[in-house]
């Protein structure tokens, strides 16, 4: 603690430090974690139980229409007031709504090629994100229960989500969108009993 | 049992002065309808403010005829309301700290309130307004005993070590407490607030004045050093006498001169350290730190801000302390790969360019001119103040400890035992992507990562930040495979 020095290859890598119980840190090629798709720990460590999956196109009408109905709204909210407070007539409510229709798809688009989930032997792993990219971990262990929901939207394209909850107050909520209901509760029941194999007394 | 019959005359007087307001509003309204006459009308107006005292008293006295609490085998039990009532039972399991506070009038007639806090939510489980300061004590040990008692296995202990006093504050840490904790964060908004009312406030109370290139600075200058030494002053007061106890299973403090708390920390609640050295501190060579349990951080019970459970002590002492909480090892902090600090810099003149940049856009309006380039000497600060960012960042795994540190300002460095990892979360921006780097944060169940206090090992190199949360999210299911061996 009282040490401040700058070792910035040696002590507390954690590779070095772990090397028996993970060989597969080293042989990551740099260079690789651009790509979501081949970063990640899902190459060949023998401890996810799944392939990593991705979720169900259909996530992508449903992204969609979400967008849709927000760029509706702000088209409309600047419509009204171009045309009642500024007269200058209704393209520009047109205008909003495709343009945020535009961002909202493409960026519905983007996320959904980077969304990616994996039931490993221990832990539930998730990437997703556009800007910022996040990749979480999620123990068995910590997990405290597990809901499916289906939104309005969800039972209309025939989806399911799934809710992990866990006591850390970041993570406290990790869903996976985009599931069919089967796969969803073929999910949950899994991950139950995954998390009551790995017992810990106390989830705090 | 009862609450203290003391605690009648106070929460009458406490609450009549809570609904003075409504209470002078009805005098007035009533004694507004006497005509005229200012006897009649001072009549009226007692008359309504003595029938709401009543009021209130026959509340009062019916709320601690109503209200009855018992230490049970296994349960505090609590009943109470008027009208409607209410039955609950308490595990002593789930009690987590019996907090008790005494203001200064509360200490006179010798009550203190309790507080029973649990896990889950940040609020207070049940409240007991108010009973005799010694049966506070006396239940705040009991509750802790029967906790004890009440734990698998735990029957063997009934002999409880001597309470050990671990920490009290001396005088001279008090002052120094005074001196660091003083606050600057408010003074921007001071500042704003004073050169939109200041003029206008200075002028009415001295219509001759022209001098504004002297009184100006003068009076920003006297607001800024009055706001620190009230900061400075009020930290004195509530960390004054603060003495930290081990105690069983528990550490207990005591603190505050007006108003007195004490407070417990279940030790097997622990969470996660924090330990703070702000700029003023780290050159005087003092730090303080603070225990996060889970859901609710000690002493934290009115406002938001996490409260030391060392206010202030020599850096060697605070880490000594730490780790007789949590044994963690020498720490080698790894720092963020140097293109960090160039993120930080790049990050830095931009701000610093939108500054000069807004500063010329200013000059250009009419009647308004000025040296604006004396704004340029931001930049000469952008490269020290991204190298400090840099050089205070850092991160260290041990065996059972993740442990990490960020800010130069008010420095933390964050000690997460292993075992305590809820969530490993590795993130990164556009921007760290073209720099390749990110984020990673271990996350616990302590309550401070609700403001954003989270262990943080920022911007290190992505694939080290791969591996790290990999690592940590590893080292959690070691740490519960060795505690499963131990059972």
């Amino acid at each position: 603690m009282t040490t401040d020095g700058d070792r910035q290859n040696a002590g507390s890598d954690p590779d070095s430090m772990d090397s028996e119980t993970r060989p597969d840190g080293a042989e990551r090629h740099p260079g690789t974690e651009d790509d979501p798709a081949v970063s990640g720990p899902e190459e060949g460590d023998g401890k996810s139980l799944t392939e990593a999956r991705t979720p169900d196109g259909r996530v992508r009408w449903k992204w969609g229409l979400r967008v849709a109905i927000v760029a509706a709204v702000l088209g409309v909210i600047t419509g009204a007031i171009s045309v009642f407070g500024l007269e200058w007539g209704v393209l520009p409510g047109v205008g909003a709504f495709v343009l945020a229709l535009v961002v909202g798809v493409v960026h519905a688009l983007l996320l959904y090629r980077t969304w990616e989930y994996q039931v490993r032997e221990d832990a539930l792993y998730l990437e997703r994100g556009v800007f910022t990219h996040v990749k979480t971990v999620v123990p068995f262990v910590r997990v405290q229960h597990i809901d499916t929901s289906r939104d309005p939207i969800d039972r209309l394209l025939g989806l399911s989500s799934l809710v992990v909850y866990t006591a850390g107050s970041r993570g406290a909520d990790v869903t996976i969108p985009g599931l069919t209901p089967t796969d969803a509760e073929d999910l949950q029941d899994r991950l139950k009993m995954l998390a009551k194999e790995s017992t810990g007394d106390d989830a705090v | 049992m009862r609450l203290d019959p003391l605690s009648i005359p106070y929460r009458i007087a406490e609450n009549s002065a809570r609904i003075g307001g409504a209470i002078v509003i009805a005098g007035v309204a009533g004694s507004g309808g006497s005509g005229g006459n200012i006897l009649q009308g001072a009549a009226i107006f007692l008359g309504i403010a003595a029938i709401g005292v009543a009021l209130v008293a026959g509340w009062e006295i019916a709320y601690h005829r109503r209200f009855r609490y018992e230490l049970t085998a296994d349960t505090f039990d609590i009943e109470s309301g008027v009208f409607s009532r209410r039955d609950r039972e308490i595990p002593y399991r789930r009690i987590q700290n019996v907090d008790i506070r005494q203001n200064v009038v509360q200490r006179l007639l010798g009550i203190a309130e309790v507080r029973l806090e649990t896990a889950g939510g940040g609020q207070t489980e049940a409240q007991l307004k108010y009973v005799n300061r010694e049966e506070a004590g006396r239940l705040q040990e009991e509750v802790a005993r029967r906790k004890r008692v009440d734990e698998p296995g735990a029957g063997d202990r009934e002999d409880e070590p001597p309470a050990e006093t671990l920490y009290a504050i001396t005088p001279r840490e008090l002052g120094i407490l005074g001196v660091v904790s003083m606050d600057l964060r408010l003074v921007p908004l001071v500042l704003v607030a004073l050169s939109v009312f200041g003029p206008a406030a200075i002028t009415s109370v001295l219509p001759e004045i022209d001098q504004w290139f002297v009184i100006g600075p003068l009076v920003g200058v006297g607001t800024i050093i009055g706001l620190a030494i009230l900061s400075g002053v009020i930290s004195m007061l509530q960390y004054y006498d603060f003495q930290l106890r081990s105690h069983g299973d528990e550490y207990r403090y005591e603190r505050g001169l007006l108003q007195r708390y004490s407070g417990s920390i279940p030790v097997e609640k622990v969470q996660t350290l924090s330990i703070r050295e702000n700029v003023l501190a780290r050159w005087l060579g003092y730090a303080s730190l603070s225990i996060e349990t889970a859901g609710y951080a000690p002493g934290q019970g009115s406002g938001a801000r996490s409260q030391s459970a060392i206010p202030i002590a020599e850096r060697d002492r605070v880490v000594e302390l730490a780790r007789s909480i949590e044994p963690f090892d020498d720490v080698t902090f790894e720092r963020p790969p140097q293109r960090a600090r160039e993120r930080y810099a790049v990050r830095y003149l931009l701000v610093a360019l939108v500054v000069i940049a807004g500063a010329y856009a200013v000059t250009l309006l009419p009647d308004v001119s000025g040296p604006w380039y004396l704004s340029a000497l931001l930049l000469p600060i952008v490269p020290v103040a991204a190298h400090l960012k840099w050089r205070h960042r850092g991160y260290y795994l041990g065996e059972e400890y993740a442990i990490t540190r960020n800010g130069f300002w008010s420095r933390r460095i964050t000690v997460v035992p292993s075992y305590r990892v809820q969530t490993v979360l590795s993130s990164r921006t556009i921007f760290q992507r073209r720099r390749r780097l990110a984020s990673v944060v271990v996350d616990t169940a302590g309550s401070s990562s609700l403001m954003g206090d989270d262990a943080v090992a920022a911007d290190i190199d992505a694939e080290r930040a791969e591996r790290l949360r990999e690592a940590v999210a590893d080292r959690l299911q070691e740490a519960i495979g060795q505690r499963e061996t131990l059972d």
